[in-house]
């Protein structure tokens, strides 16, 4: 399958956090009767549903490589109904000034289409007109009679936006969950090069659950795993205006390795290492905190990870028109690949000693 | 039920003092389970055999309370929250210290509520001075709020519902249940109200196939409150998600079915605020599928808890169908 199919089905497909079996039973099929089959040795799913995908290494003990990006997105979820609406709350951060107004698909007995409805202005209160109204405050429209919506609805069924994956100019690519469906299809780039080499390292693929919530998939697939050294791959904030220049970084000029806290510098300078021997054109972030992505939970995992983060650079995150260049996505995969490609025994032995 | 009830909540336990809790429950099902343990963390650990799958029940002890951090020169006590505590909700009530001593919490001068936080507080134990205060506090002791029990027919007013109505339907379900088809781990544990600190290591300990923690949860059924769809009266409600948790789904689906098959009042549970033990026990090791049976309760975190009876009792009987179904994962 091309990189720009799947990354639209990737991306289209329903995957809130702690439901993200649509959207895993992608890959699962890429990797169990697809393409992916032979470019790896194993594939399982754990207790909580992260999906692991083995390329074993050479040797034996190889250095052992866990690579993770987040397969779940950020949604709604019914907290109560009311007379024929439904009440929500969030599954993840959202950004409630973008909800209204917006499509959506409640995920009750069947999937059923819904909206976000509005005050309309003409009935506004002067006070209201400048204010942003509260997620409390907002309720969907399925169109049903309470009695029917009770039949189909259920107080905890999981709500996505709707919305399919566009195409801009300049093969940019417009959608929602790109966060972290990008990092997603990073990494099935990075096993589609590797399939072709010999690397000294194991390479442990995990498609995680939950990050939306608190990297939770993470922490348990980390812990399982103990791996020697652990990337983790999302998305970090694309230019756009109104962000000063450090903010945000440029759509088209690669992927973004990132230093700080949550990134071990041994891990940072191989990285940067791989790019320069790859001819990978990157740019650099200095994270402000160690939280925010799987990096976090796998440093700290058992007796510790050397860790780094790779991101993709990312406009309007956590909105449903998530805009990101489908080349950085492609030179993420190479990047990952070069960079597992020089690891070897002796890079880790340098680890132990740092 | 209601005596049980009013029996654990009679008991002084803030976080990190569970003792004297911990010595009741363990006299209460000495004759109920296979062995009683407590371990290095202080969770009291009921086992009871009764097949392959581990199952580990999980309902804590201890609860919200107030600790000195500095007595002053006429011997007022100043302190700090342990758990979750609102000022508001402190003012002018009555606290008991481990060793017995009482005291009424005052505040100083303010001109509007807003500016009541904790630092505006003090306990007044009676103490003339700071020698006399210290003959019967020292800094570092804690206290829990100290409020009767209330029988209100259907339902029960008391102090520490948070989470004794859990260790409650746990006990009970221990004593009721004839034939478990799981191996039992009910656990009660300690510390969960400063960051359900007690569950994470049990949970470490035993390394379960399924958690299920047993806990009050908030409602929506009273003037002008938050809009939630739990209600008092309506049964156990089985969580889909909090701040710690969104339930594993085929936890939720067993749940479901299991009050479904045995006719179970129960309702669905979404609380956007709050964790409970559970939290912790699916984050453990490699990952453990966790749940949650809640007890509805309102006034949270006061000294006056609510729950009613019929909810405490549909809590008891899907508890004990869960411990009586073979569970496999």
């Amino acid at each position: 399958m091309q990189t720009e199919k799947l990354l639209k089905e990737l991306t289209d497909a329903v995957g809130p956090s702690g439901r993200e079996d649509r959207a895993a039973q992608i890959i699962l099929d890429f990797f169990s009767n697809g393409d992916g089959r032979c470019w790896i040795s194993e594939l399982r799913r754990d207790r909580l549903g992260n999906i692991i995908l083995r390329k074993a290494g050479q040797g034996e003990h190889p250095p052992r490589i866990m690579l993770a990006a987040h397969i779940d997105e950020i949604g709604l979820i019914v907290t109560a109904l009311e007379d024929g609406f439904i009440r929500f709350s969030t599954i993840g951060g959202i950004d409630q000034r973008v909800l209204l107004g917006q499509e959506v698909i409640v995920h009750g007995r069947e999937d059923l289409p819904g909206v976000i409805g509005a005050k309309p202005p003409h009935l506004q209160q002067a006070d209201e007109r400048n204010k942003a109204v509260k997620i409390e405050d907002m309720t969907i429209d399925l169109g049903l009679a309470p009695e029917r919506m009770a039949a189909l609805v259920r107080v905890g069924d999981p709500i996505t936006i709707k919305r399919s994956c566009g195409t801009l100019k300049n093969s940019f690519y417009a959608g929602k969950a790109m966060d972290d469906r990008a990092g997603v299809v990073a990494l099935v780039e990075c096993l589609r090069r590797l399939k072709d080499y010999n690397h000294e390292a194991e390479v442990l693929v995990v498609i995680t659950v939950q990050e939306e919530l608190g990297v939770r998939g993470a922490f348990v697939s980390s812990y399982g795993l103990n791996p020697d050294i652990g990337l983790a791959v999302d998305v970090t904030h694309g230019e756009m205006p109104g962000l000063a220049d450090y903010e945000g970084f440029k759509l088209g000029q690669g992927p973004v390795i990132v230093t700080g806290p949550p990134v071990h510098p041994l891990i940072f300078d191989k990285l940067k290492a791989a790019a320069e021997a790859g001819k990978v054109k990157y740019q650099v972030e200095a994270a402000e905190t160690p939280r925010g992505t799987d990096a976090y939970a796998i440093q700290i995992a058992q007796a510790g990870v050397a860790s780094g983060l790779v991101c993709i650079p990312l406009r309007y995150m956590h909105t449903s028109v998530e805009t990101l260049a489908l080349d950085d996505l492609k030179e993420t995969g190479r990047l990952l690949a070069e960079f597992i490609m020089q690891i070897d025994r002796a890079f880790l032995e340098g680890l132990e000693c740092y | 039920m209601k005596d049980l009830l009013r029996r654990l909540t009679s008991i002084p336990a803030p976080s990190g003092r569970e003792e004297q809790i911990r010595a009741f429950i363990q006299a209460e099902l000495k004759d109920y389970c296979d062995e009683l343990t407590v371990d290095t963390m202080g969770n009291l650990i009921a086992f009871k055999r009764g097949g392959k799958t581990k199952l580990q029940f999980a309902a804590h002890m201890d609860e919200i309370g107030v600790i000195v951090t500095a007595i002053d020169e006429q011997g007022f006590l100043r302190f700090s929250n342990v758990g979750g505590i609102r000022p508001h909700r402190l003012y002018a009530q009555r606290v008991r210290f481990q060793n017995g001593t009482m005291g009424v919490i005052g505040a100083e001068k303010i001109d509007d509520l807003k500016q009541l936080t904790l630092e505006k507080l003090y306990i007044d134990i009676g103490a003339t001075s700071a020698e006399e205060a210290k003959t019967k506090v020292a800094v570092g002791d804690i206290a829990s709020f100290d409020h009767g029990y209330l029988d209100l027919g259907q339902r029960v007013v008391a102090k520490a519902l948070d989470d004794r109505v859990g260790c409650a339907v746990l006990i009970e379900a221990l004593k009721r249940v004839t034939k478990p088809q799981n191996d039992l781990y009910c656990t009660f544990t300690v510390q969960e109200e400063v960051g359900l600190r007690g569950a994470k290591t049990a949970a470490f300990g035993l390394d379960p196939d399924l958690g299920i923690a047993l806990d009050v949860t908030a409602t929506g059924d009273t003037p002008e409150a938050p809009k939630l769809a739990m209600k008092l009266g309506q049964g156990a409600a089985i969580k889909v998600k909090d701040v710690s948790l969104i339930t594993h789904p085929q936890v939720k689906e067993l749940l479901t079915t299991l009050a479904e098959q045995n006719g179970i009042p129960h309702q669905f549970e979404v609380l956007p605020f709050g964790g409970t033990d559970a939290g912790a026990i699916h984050l453990t090791k490699a990952g453990i599928p966790a749940g949650v049976i809640s007890v509805p309760c309102r006034y949270l975190h006061s000294p006056s808890e609510m729950v009613d009876l019929n909810d405490v009792e549909a809590a008891v009987r899907l508890v004990v169908a869960t411990m009586e179904h073979p569970i496999t994962l």
